[in-house]
């Protein structure tokens, strides 16, 4: 029976399968050739100091807070922008919000600093207003809350944004004729709706969040606010203990495993998919709408202020010496064709990797079973497996594999860059695409079925209509991500490649703040013009 | 992508093909090769006179280097690995994979007397706390002082287990108060903003007015006088002294170019070099030149002692002294 099913659905299971099994495989391979460096007494003999289970317990709980806020706020935000639809500037903000994820960790950080720090615009305005300012309020537990909620809330609230809007119209008609009041409206129609993506942004916010380094290390203030990252940065680079730092990634690697697997087994009863994108012809209630709008108003500054101070910082560099410098813009084109490549590769895994996962999700598909279930973890794991693998065992890993196959070492990092990038991008590309396509599944299967639509036609007249704006998200998204990313290339050292964000550290390093302020404005510029203007060639696209 | 494969094969194979010469491969940290770093620089220079190539491997960090030639294991390309810190050497030296250069050491005009046949300096500087004169005037000259301040007085400083001034301040003061060092870093730990994961983002902090003070080196301000013809940044002098941060450069074992690296080596001693180091690496050359030092660097205040911890006494405790660290800051 299971056999049966499997193989009438092999087009949509044996892609999206293969390529999961080679992404667990890689996984696999990595803590194995890890191993075999470490051999198995020495790993067998190492303990957990009580430091770093203090470690693990810190970052269990500033993980959890982060994620509670973030997705709070970001729901409280998408809700407001949902209902608040005809502003001007919408659409530039939305784009806003997408840049602060994918910008370099660090510029984001500085761009928190230089509001909220210290010496920041809201201590300097509240000096010389009131000659009051707050002392150190930034750097603590605060502080990382704060720059954990600023990166989260805005992902979180981009992604549902799109659930919210995705809502058919027709449902908050019949809560008007119902006269359901705003909390009834939002528990019967709008919580159902967005539950499912709800908790697969929360588990990947966790992950997120587990897994920050550079926000709590610059934010946290002292090492007892440390992370398991430090502790596996402090095996490998200053005690060359691997079994160790093996031993930690394991760690996060069990975390990572129960989360996935919390988060991978629910089931959705309601099939939302936009019916059409006309509005709503009424206007919600005027206090309501007040409290929106307020809502609205006070995030996007929260949020708007630290791209703006990157603003401020890099107008002052000299573009012309930045623009001239070979290294710059060899570093640009690096980054861009990575950046180019990742994309196309996270679009095309994730969506293959979502339609083979949805055949064990759906009970009339493949019938549920305990191995059906099982294959349904493995799968949604193995687009997870960048925040299950921390990053410094994965460049270890890469570059122990380097050595164990040799060729040559611009082929590896390129391999190994264009990997990272997938792979890290793919979390966020799943949570996006994946409960939309489930949901397409669930929503015209029997139609399709019954008109033996399949292959390429059912991709083109079923899924692709919903997917689009997903798939242009997820496309800007995994671009800009690559485009900030710092990743293993610091790891492997080949002079070959360099990225952008690798020569904004390199300048950050050398006193060069000008220019490196320069650099993370043109970034800033990159990214938003990503974010506002791929949408919109898709959709152009589609109209035609 | 086949074609872009393909091009990237014939590329390197164009590359072996061109070099008939000896090539010398060093591992360092990677502001060493940034372009405005001295590896350009010393790269044309020893070209001219050595009759080979010199090729500049980075990573992210000296130790970082150490560690990706210990991970190569057999297969490593490296002939030598620059850029440790005087600090980190003995990790270095306990992999026993580096060999003695047997170099005449007359020639190096140190602080301290050199004596490792191991290892070879090819600059030094001191660590010290950086100020803004156009923010602060009264400023501490000691580490008692620093403690007397007032509690808002905020100095940022780096983690000793990721960063070389991080490691070189709980070196400092150790060396100054020795048992009692666990007691001062109590003290002193409601003076300090933040401890960042390295010195970029500390002194990016400072920059941006966040502290009072950050730790980074007595040559500093010369970056900021000669490439910003800025005048406001100086370093607190400590009436201590100051703790050295000499880096360092070794053979390895098993490079098969031994001659040539030697040859590298006696160059970093040469009056060449030493003209290259204050400008690209903003720290002081290893041996006195005719043309002197740069103009900008007169107005640096020199500490009037370098203190160093022996390297043996630092090995054996290293871990001890981190762990006193950790459990006093927190």
């Amino acid at each position: 029976m299971l056999s049966n099913s499997i193989w009438r659905f092999r087009l949509s299971i044996i892609p999206g399968s293969l390529i999961s099994f080679l992404l667990l495989l890689l996984a696999f391979g990595i803590f194995y050739t890890l191993f075999l460096n470490s051999g198995f007494e020495n790993f067998s003999s190492v303990l957990i100091t009580s430091r770093v289970q203090g470690l693990i317990k810190f970052t269990l709980f500033q993980a959890f807070l982060s994620t509670l806020l973030s997705v709070f706020i970001g729901t409280l935000l998408a809700w407001s922008l949902a209902h608040q639809n005809s502003f001007r500037g919408r659409d530039f903000l939305i784009a806003l919000l997408s840049s602060s994820l994918v910008l370099p960790t660090l510029i984001v950080v500085f761009g928190i600093i230089t509001i909220l720090g210290n010496n920041g615009w809201i201590n300097r305005s509240l000096l010389y207003l009131f000659n009051f300012s707050f002392e150190n309020s930034i750097y603590g537990l605060g502080g990382i809350l704060v720059a954990h909620v600023y990166l989260n809330a805005s992902f979180a609230a981009r992604s549902l944004l799109h659930i919210f809007e995705s809502i058919p119209k027709e449902r908050y008609k019949l809560a008007k004729s119902l006269n359901f009041s705003t909390y009834r409206r939002f528990a019967l129609i709008e919580f159902p709706a967005i539950k499912l993506s709800l908790k697969s942004i929360s588990s990947t916010i966790f992950l997120l969040c587990f897994t920050s380094f550079a926000i709590v290390l610059t934010l946290g203030g002292s090492p007892s606010y440390n992370t398991l990252e430090v502790a596996i940065y402090e095996a490998v680079r200053l005690d060359f203990d691997i079994p160790l730092a093996l031993k930690l990634a394991l760690i996060q690697l069990s975390i990572t495993m129960f989360l996935v697997f919390l988060s991978s087994n629910f089931n959705i009863g309601i099939s939302n998919i936009k019916t059409s994108s006309n509005q709503i012809p009424w206007k919600e209630p005027k206090k309501l709408q007040f409290f929106q709008l307020i809502v609205i108003s006070i995030f996007t500054i929260l949020f708007i202020l630290p791209l703006i101070s990157i603003f401020v910082d890099g107008f002052g560099a000299n573009f012309i010496k930045i623009l001239s410098n070979k290294l710059f813009l060899k570093s640009l084109i690096t980054s861009l064709v990575i950046a180019t490549f990742s994309s196309i590769f996270t679009v095309v895994f994730a969506l293959l990797i979502s339609d083979a996962r949805r055949n064990f999700n759906i009970n009339y598909r493949v019938k549920k079973t305990k191995l059906s279930s099982f294959i349904n973890i493995l799968i949604s794991f193995s687009g997870n497996i960048y925040l299950a693998i921390p990053s410094l065992i994965l460049g270890l890993g890469f570059f122990l594999l380097s050595q164990k196959f040799q060729a040559p070492l611009l082929l590896w990092s390129l391999g190994a860059i264009l990997c990272a990038n997938i792979l890290m991008s793919l979390p966020f590309a799943l949570s996006i695409i994946y409960p939309t396509m489930q949901k397409v599944a669930l929503r015209y299967d029997k139609l399709s079925f019954s008109l033996n639509l399949n292959g390429s036609k059912r991709w083109l007249y079923c899924e692709w209509p919903y997917l689009k704006s997903s798939v242009a998200y997820v496309f800007a998204l995994s671009f800009c991500l690559s485009l900030g990313d710092l990743g293993v290339v610091a790891l492997f050292g080949s002079n070959e490649i360099t990225t952008l964000p690798w020569y904004l550290y390199q300048l950050m390093g050398s006193y060069q703040t000008k220019d490196s302020a320069g650099v993370a404005l043109i970034l800033l510029v990159l990214t938003l013009s990503v974010f506002i203007f791929l949408p919109k060639v898709f959709k152009n696209v589609a109209n035609r | 992508m086949r074609k872009i494969l393909f091009f990237i094969l014939l590329f390197s194979t164009l590359i072996q093909a061109q070099t008939d010469k000896p090539t010398l491969i060093i591992y360092t940290y990677d502001s060493f090769t940034a372009s405005w770093g001295p590896a350009p620089k010393v790269k044309e220079a020893f070209e001219k006179v050595c009759n080979c190539n010199l090729e500049f491997v980075s990573t992210s960090s000296a130790i970082g280097t150490l560690r990706k030639i210990q991970l190569e294991g057999a297969n490593t390309k490296a002939d030598i690995l620059l850029g440790l810190d005087k600090s980190s050497a003995g990790i270095a030296r306990k992999t026993n994979l580096f060999m003695k250069h047997g170099l005449d050491t007359s020639k190096l005009s140190l602080p301290v007397k050199w004596t490792d046949n191991e290892f070879l300096p090819y600059d030094y500087g001191y660590f010290a706390f950086v100020y803004d004169t156009n923010r602060d005037k009264k400023i501490p000259h000691s580490f008692e002082e620093l403690l007397k301040m007032p509690k808002s007085f905020k100095i940022i400083i780096q983690d000793p287990r990721s960063s070389t001034p991080g490691l070189g301040l709980l070196l400092w003061i150790k060396k100054v108060y020795g048992d009692k060092a666990g007691e001062y870093w109590k003290k002193l730990s409601p003076h300090i903003l933040t401890v960042t994961k390295g010195w970029s983002e500390a002194y990016g902090l400072f920059l941006k007015g966040e502290a009072n003070m950050v730790l980074s080196y007595t040559t500093s301000p010369a970056y900021h006088i000669i490439a910003e013809k800025k005048t406001n940044y100086k370093t607190a002098d400590f009436k201590e002294g100051h703790y050295g941060q000499v880096e360092v450069s070794a053979i390895l074992k098993s490079s098969k170019h031994k001659k040539l690296a030697k040859q590298f080596l006696e160059f970093t001693m040469s009056e060449t070099f030493a003209n290259i180091i204050p400008t690209t690496n903003w720290s002081y050359p290893v041996v006195k030149t005719k043309k002197g030092l740069p103009k900008g660097f007169d107005s640096l205040h020199t500490p009037s002692k370098m203190l160093l911890i022996d390297d043996e006494k630092l090995e054996k405790n290293r871990k001890k002294y981190i762990n006193e660290w950790l459990n006093a800051i927190k």
